[in-house]
């Protein structure tokens, strides 16, 4: 797809040599956004961080506080809440699919 | 860590060894279900950009084998500190939950790797069989959540000597 868009834009560049700025390429701005929207990143480097800082900061932080040097229930609420990253994953996904969906069908009604 | 008839000298090497089987076996595992999830992932990517969101679930539960492993090798480590008596018995306690969470862990990454790779290049083709996937790949992760859990409990039966 990039391949493809390289393409056409020095397509445009010659359009451009050869007639005025006046030409509906030329007066069109080009799609220059990232392919992955940035929300997108964000919620990957967030399960990323969840992922690497969560479930051991989990352990460190419950092992003295809450259950008082037990270490197998600080490893338990550990492996819980890498579970729970990763169902908040699993609906994260789900979502993203159909925000997807409903953004294209407002873009499509936009377009009429 | 003073020599005694039930602690000898050689009993920290088996607690040691059982927080590197933990970690080495885990990891492999983990890294295994990922590279190979990872290439399905890529296959499919190029044909349906849109799916590659939900198609990166295996690469999170590979994840998590990682993450039970880390958490028992965390827990056996803080068990050994070089000014107590550590018993023999404690090192094959922990060698036993170390090798339990690493052999499971890499069995889970072998699974999750293989059924992630195939299930997401069947996604690609027919979106009923996410649902099925994700079970599958649920499945495939307990086995890695058991061995957790018998380390565990492994752990809570070392008594001072």
């Amino acid at each position: 797809m990039t391949s493809r868009r390289i393409v056409s834009n020095e397509k445009t560049l010659l359009e451009k040599d050869d007639n005025n700025d006046r030409t509906p390429t030329a007066s069109e701005k080009s799609n220059i956004t990232p392919a992955v929207p940035a929300a997108v990143i964000m919620k990957l480097l967030g399960f990323t961080a969840a992922m690497v800082g969560g479930p051991i900061g989990m352990y460190f932080l419950t092992l003295n506080t809450v259950f008082r040097g037990n270490s197998t229930w600080a490893g338990a609420t550990a492996a819980f809440t890498a579970n729970l990253v990763l169902i908040a994953y699993v609906i994260v996904a789900m979502k993203e699919d159909q925000s997807d969906q409903l953004a294209a069908g407002e873009s499509a009604k936009k377009n009429r | 860590m003073a020599e005694s008839e039930t602690a000898p000298k050689f009993a920290p090497f088996f607690g040691m060894g059982g927080i590197a089987f933990a970690m080495i076996f885990g990891c492999a595992g983990a890294a295994y279900g990922t590279a190979k999830a990872g290439i399905g992932i890529a296959g499919v990517g190029t044909f349906r950009p849109d799916l590659i969101m939900k198609s990166l679930i295996p690469v999170v539960m590979a994840g998590i084998i990682a993450v039970y492993s880390l958490v028992i090798a965390v827990l056996i480590a803080s068990a050994i500190t070089p000014d107590k008596k550590y018993s023999l018995f404690n090192g094959f306690l922990h060698l036993a939950a170390g090798l339990s969470v690493g052999l499971t862990g890499l069995a889970a990454g072998y699974t999750i790797g293989i059924v992630g790779d195939t299930g997401v290049r069947a996604y690609m083709q027919q979106s009923r069989i996410f649902v099925g996937m994700v079970l599958i790949l649920i499945f495939g992760e307990v086995l890695g959540l058991y061995g957790l859990i018998v380390g565990l409990i492994l752990n809570t039966s070392t008594g001072e000597v």
